[in-house]
């Protein structure tokens, strides 16, 4: 599989860095992080960004476990604490923006978990990673280009 | 782009009844104010809008942007671009219509007719992939790099209506123009 196009603007390239490197650094949890935006890849079928995001899950030490059952985190039982369950709960009300709005019983979970510093900067960082997953399979990028 | 400035969690404007007398809905408040507990999430926000509409037909960027705004159910945003489409001399009718561009095609230019139908593949990736037929409907009218700022700014509204619908801005108080 070739790209459509390869071709991105650089300042738009950097400012995407920029504003998934805010929501990150803002959230503070490496970790939940990459459940984060692995959720939202798999949602929205970025197989360049699953293929990125995997490889940095594993640098971060997200176990395996987690990574295997992520797409059925629901159904995972305890594989997931109530802090992730609420920011994947989030983080899926926020990608699928079209079928609905974003539950209160969502929003009001996640708010349970996380003040709204880290709230603003989790939302955030599902923003960002709805943007790289809207420009990698807009464009079709195939997998396996990023190195850690 | 879209900003919410206000910190209130209280609803503070009484709705202003209709023609009738009848009393409209109580204002919602918005769930949070994102601007100002992740000033730097703002300000990469700021910085990515500003590159990603840099050589796009604003007449062309607006349509995308109150199209996306449309099918994410994002009302602060629909008010910010209506009002801004309309102070910008787009007409009533063709924002009216767009929400039914397939059957009103005759008020859009086959380029822009490309673009909305773009706009909709990249804005709903979960029910699948964006079809080849539509980008490449739009690679015949958008030459490589204005292709790429298109791509672009389509995520970039779909950016802003996910802080809106998520922080549930308020809309009903934007001005034209206020933050272009």
């Amino acid at each position: 599989m070739t790209a459509r196009t390869a071709h991105l603007d650089q300042a738009v390239a950097r400012a995407l860095s920029g504003l998934s490197a805010a929501a990150k650094k803002g959230l503070g949890d490496p970790a939940l992080a990459e459940l984060v935006v692995i959720r939202a890849s798999q949602l929205n079928h970025c197989a360049f960004c699953l293929d990125m995001h995997l490889g940095i899950a594993r640098q971060h030490g997200v176990p395996e476990r987690q990574l295997d059952l992520l797409a059925a985190w629901e159904e995972a039982g305890d594989v997931f604490d109530e802090r992730e369950r609420a920011a994947l709960a989030l983080t899926e009300a926020v990608t699928v923006l079209t079928d609905g709005f974003v539950p209160d019983e969502v929003y009001d979970r996640a708010a349970r978990h996380f003040d709204g510093t880290a709230l603003a900067h989790l939302i955030g960082l599902v923003v960002a990673i709805n943007n790289w997953n809207r420009v990698m399979v807009g464009r079709r990028i195939p997998p396996g280009g990023y190195t850690p | 782009m879209s900003a919410q400035t206000t910190t209130t969690d209280t609803p503070t404007d009484t709705p202003a009844p209709t023609a009738d007398g009848t009393a409209r809905a109580a204002e919602h408040a918005p769930r949070l104010s994102w601007t100002e507990r992740a000033p730097e999430v703002y300000k990469a926000m700021v910085r990515l809008d500003a590159a990603a509409r840099r050589g796009l037909d604003p007449t062309l960027h607006e349509l995308v942007k109150i199209r996306a705004s449309q099918i994410n159910h994002c009302a602060f945003c629909l008010d910010m671009h209506t009002k801004d489409a309309l102070a910008a001399g787009e007409s009533v009718e063709r924002i009216v219509q767009l929400g039914a561009w397939e059957e009103s095609r005759h008020f859009y230019t086959e380029k822009e007719l490309a673009a909305i139908e773009l706009t909709e593949a990249v804005t709903v990736l979960t029910d699948g992939f964006v079809p080849d037929e539509v980008y490449e409907r739009a690679a015949r009218h958008f030459e490589e790099t204005e292709l790429a700022q298109l791509i672009a700014a389509i995520t970039v509204i779909n950016a802003w209506n996910r802080f809106g619908v998520s922080t549930r801005m308020v809309p009903g108080h934007y001005q034209p123009g206020q933050h272009a």
